[in-house]
């Protein structure tokens, strides 16, 4: 049986990963947080804009699918 | 599909929006990453401000850049229109002139974090936007960015 003491929580992890985060230069990190993966409907056109960000979470809600995350529900 | 945002990409953005003197922010989770928050994105977020000079600055300053911008675009952008989606240049970009959750731009300069010349969103603004904004994207990374604050202000008051 696991001794619950000696069960990392997720704090105590993410709290490893900001120690480590930080030991790392700036162009390092930026270098392996930006990932490039094509997200469909909303990388298909080259340009969007709206007159105001409500008009932007609706098309979201309405245009993208939604385990995209752009919503509010699933 | 444009190149993946990378270091080299963020500077450019730092000294071309510079040398136009934009006044902006970088927001949500690229902002986050930019103070030293561990996660992933895809794409630069830009907070702003809403001006008239600042919009003819920005128009020239993604010019610059590489972005090719129709006429009709650039003068949506100089206008200001609260969210404006990038795919047309050398790497994505968003542009909110009004995020979600923050009331003014002079607020959150005011509150700015600066890092290697990069001026950032406080981690309070850019938890505030994501709250304000409540995508199930935004639900998830939230327990994860709010122990992030935590941290960055330990560490900041330990210093």
């Amino acid at each position: 049986m696991v001794d619950p003491a000696h069960v990392r929580g997720p704090r105590e992890d993410w709290e490893a990963e900001f120690e480590a985060a930080a030991r790392r230069p700036l162009p390092t990190r930026v270098h392996f947080s930006f990932i490039r993966t094509y997200k469909p409907v909303l990388d298909d056109a080259p340009y969007r804009s709206f007159e105001t960000l409500a008009d932007y979470r609706e098309w979201c809600e309405r245009n993208l699918p939604t385990w995209l995350g752009y919503g509010r529900t699933l | 599909m444009a190149a993946r945002f990378d270091y080299p990409q963020a500077e450019a953005i730092r000294d071309v929006l510079s040398r136009h003197a934009v006044r902006y922010l970088f927001i949500g989770k690229s902002g986050a990453i930019l103070l030293g928050f561990p996660d992933t994105t895809q794409d630069a977020d830009l907070f702003v401000e809403k001006t008239a000079a600042n919009g003819d600055a920005i128009a020239s300053a993604l010019l610059e850049l590489g972005f090719e911008l129709t006429a009709e675009q650039a003068a949506e952008i100089r206008r200001g229109k609260d969210f404006v989606q990038l795919r047309n240049g050398p790497f994505d970009l968003d542009l909110v002139f009004a995020p979600d959750g923050i009331e003014t731009f002079a607020q959150a300069w005011s509150r700015r974090v600066e890092v290697a010349g990069f001026p950032v969103c406080h981690p309070d603004d850019i938890i505030a936007s994501k709250e304000a904004a409540n995508r199930v994207k935004d639900r998830e990374s939230l327990p994860r960015l709010k122990a992030f604050r935590e941290y960055w202000l330990k560490q900041r008051r330990d210093r």
